[in-house]
């Protein structure tokens, strides 16, 4: 080095000029100081943070508790190999299969290539995509070589005949296998013109998909089965503590409701795990995430900053199985078990997404933009945004994110005093239905108030997908008997506008 | 004979003849007990009775682009004025937020919350004057006492005074920064100003 500086200094003065200032331009460019800035990789996991980084449950002792720090570090890493697009059977280009038993493993993250901003959003991109379950979770190789699945849940496709939900990877040479619990299972939309948008509220019947067996001519469901089903319910949905634990009440109804409580959830929404399979939640649209203060629909995660969002990602990849609640493990696992390097095998739980690797997720999700908006404001919109206005719309769906970020509790539930501190509240509820947020595991007692920003290519709404169409929203007939196949209640506004004034309103949400 | 709020004023005056007429032996009220009973009566007879005005308070507010008008209906006012004697004049205002209106039934949830009037910890805005001073004819302007929720601030409110025989009729109009009362934080489509209108 000071041989280096020894000889720079002897350089005419014209000279050194005309090699330091490109690089001076470099560092004060925005791409150029990235590159020369070294990236601060959050540590997501640390047990300071996870005491306080989600809401508490209405019932604060069975809030989440999450595993340790320590436990979550000594997972392994999870290995991310190249995939592969899945094909409708009759679209599947001729040798396609045979071409993908033919290759070797590819393992394809390799954050050292990272350089600048774009390559951390195009690796998130990939990671976005890439199955965290190659076990059968949903999707087996037999259901998506088999055109009746397609059927079954109407499936959309792209053009060229893609199934965009799943992705074959390939572990080994001959062992392809269907993914499952991709980001992109349940954040990818096909729209009627077949293209896709990426990050958006999902379209496929993804539950409906889990019970597609008990379809098949001649089933019978056996004990183990019967039994497996009960297990799958328990660490999926079980939250015992729940006024009338409705979940241990489905179980108790046997097979048969359970299989109807799959294939009657709204496509548009998913029983997540820690969700309900009862009061499936609307599959997020992610795109605008960076500019919400708390995630999931009862705003469990707070969102301070990039590291929240990596926290959410990892958790919501199935690691909440792992949580206990009060002395309630999902797993039915005892706290003993949970020892490091000793990785419980359920879906999604035996590794464990790197630090980096949720970086890049979070940057890919952050980087998500809407697709160009087809209806363009006009004279009927126009009048629309008075009515927007008129109508009080603003106060929670305040532009420009068309959200004010804060949480309206569901009704009956009675805000700590602390909490109003603590977070961002609107102390006003708005009656929709409080389930989501008081009997599942991811309760909160509140609801976060949604952005109206992309309506046009989403749906359905609301928090639990129940109103398929904007109209609805103002139809006062929603909220009696006889409404199809429940009663909507909450939200009650703009409901006795008259048709033209109705319109109006709609147009101009679509055109948000 | 009408004589409006000034009846209020005038009326213990009004039943002390009636007590004095019917129940009281007149020969007991001798010089030196009126002379007494003059000076027991007269602060009290200062002191303004409180009425509820008919007209509720207005006030408007811009909300991403549109008025909104709202009304505070539950009131009342203490008026004690004269025009003559200004320093001694003393008008007192409070009202029940938990009355307003907007049109819009959980928006004035809303607004009786915490992040606005929080009702349930200030249950009433309060007015007082502290001076008025003339601004031609029955024109004026006071220099009052403002408190919502627990923030007093001086404003100044011009107001206009058609007086009909005893009647008064005041009618003031003036602006506050909902801000500097803790009313809601700073958005982008609310305005800081609401222009507020009193008549009674």
């Amino acid at each position: 080095m000071k041989e280096i500086v020894k000889k720079l200094s002897k350089l005419p003065n014209w000279l050194l000029l005309s090699l330091i200032l490109p690089l001076l331009a470099l560092s004060l460019s925005e791409k150029g100081g990235y590159i020369l800035s070294k990236i601060e990789i959050p540590k997501v996991w640390t047990d300071e943070a996870m005491k306080t980084w989600e809401l508490p449950n209405p019932k604060p002792e069975y809030s989440p508790q999450p595993v340790s720090e320590e436990y979550y570090y000594a997972m392994a890493e999870r290995t991310i190999y190249r995939s592969y697009p899945v094909y409708h059977p009759d679209h599947e280009p001729e040798g396609y299969w045979e071409w993908l038993q033919s290759l070797e493993p590819e393992v394809v993250w390799d954050p050292s290539k990272f350089i600048t901003e774009e390559d951390w959003i195009k690796a998130g991109e990939m990671l976005f995509d890439h199955p965290i379950d190659t076990l059968g979770a949903i999707l087996t190789n037999d259901l998506v070589r088999n055109p009746d699945f397609y059927d079954y849940v109407e499936m959309p496709l792209t053009p060229e005949g893609i199934m965009p939900f799943s992705r074959w990877v390939v572990t080994g040479k001959g062992r392809v296998r269907v993914g499952n619990l991709s980001c992109g299972m349940c954040h990818t939309r096909v729209m009627p013109d077949g293209s896709l948008i990426k990050g958006a509220q999902g379209n496929w019947a993804g539950d409906k998909a889990s019970v597609f067996f008990a379809t098949e001519e001649g089933f019978e469901p056996d004990s183990d089965l019967i039994r497996s089903m009960g297990f799958l319910m328990n660490a999926l949905f079980g939250s015992p503590w729940s006024d009338g634990d409705p979940h241990g009440k489905l179980v108790s109804q046997g097979f048969d409701a359970i299989v109807n409580a799959f294939q009657s959830v709204p496509i548009g929404t998913f029983g997540r795990q820690g969700t309900s399979i009862l009061f499936a939640p609307q599959a997020p649209d992610l795109i605008g995430v960076k500019d919400r203060k708390y995630l999931d629909h009862g705003g469990l995660g707070q969102h301070r900053g990039i590291e929240d969002m990596m926290r959410y990602i990892a958790m919501n990849q199935t690691l909440d199985v792992l949580n206990f609640y009060g002395d309630f493990s999902p797993l039915g696992i005892p706290r003993e078990r949970l020892i490091p390097d000793r990785p419980i095998m359920f879906a999604g739980t035996h590794d464990r997404y790197s630090d980096e690797q949720l970086y890049a997720l979070a940057k890919y999700v952050y980087s998500l933009t809407p697709p160009e908006n087809p209806n363009k404001p006009s004279a009927l919109s126009e009048k629309g945004k008075i009515i927007f206005a008129e109508q009080g719309c603003v106060t929670c769906h305040t532009p420009p994110l068309f959200t004010n970020n804060k949480l309206t509790p569901a009704e009956g539930f009675e805000i700590p005093e602390d909490h109003y501190e603590k977070y961002d509240i609107f102390d006003v509820s708005v009656g929709t239905d409080p389930n989501y947020t008081f009997n599942t595991r991811r309760a909160t007692g509140y609801y976060k108030i949604p952005s109206l920003k992309g309506l046009w290519y989403r749906g359905p709404y609301l928090h639990d997908g129940s109103i398929s169409q904007l109209e609805d929203f103002f139809n006062h007939e929603r909220l009696q008997e006889g409404w199809s196949p429940k009663p909507i209640k909450g939200h009650e506004f703009g409901m006795y506008l008259n048709e033209g004034d109705r319109k109006a309103l709609v147009a101009y949400l679509l055109t948000l | 004979m009408d004589i409006g709020y000034l009846d209020i004023v005038v009326a213990p005056w009004r039943s002390l003849r009636i007590l004095c007429a019917r129940c009281v032996n007149p020969t007991l009220i001798n010089k030196k007990n009126r002379l007494f009973l003059v000076f027991a009566l007269v602060p009290f007879l200062l002191i303004a009775q409180s009425v509820k005005p008919e007209s509720p308070i207005q006030f408007k507010i811009k909300n991403a682009g549109i008025t909104v008008d709202g009304t505070i209906s539950d009131w009342e006012v203490e008026v004690d004025f004269d025009p003559k004697k200004l320093s001694q004049s003393i008008i007192r205002g409070k009202a029940n937020p938990e009355s307003i209106q907007t049109g819009i039934k959980l928006r004035d949830k809303h607004l009786q919350g915490r992040e606005y009037f929080h009702i349930q910890k200030f249950p009433f805005i309060s007015l007082e004057s502290k001076s008025f001073q003339p601004r031609g004819k029955n024109a004026f302007v006071g220099i009052f006492e403002l408190q919502i929720r627990d923030v007093k601030m001086e404003v100044e409110i011009p107001f206009t005074l058609s007086q009909t025989g005893r009647q008064q009729k005041f009618k003031g109009e003036f602006i506050i920064d909902r801000l500097d009362f803790g009313l809601g934080e700073k958005s982008l489509v609310l305005s800081d100003e609401v222009r507020i209108f009193v008549e009674f």
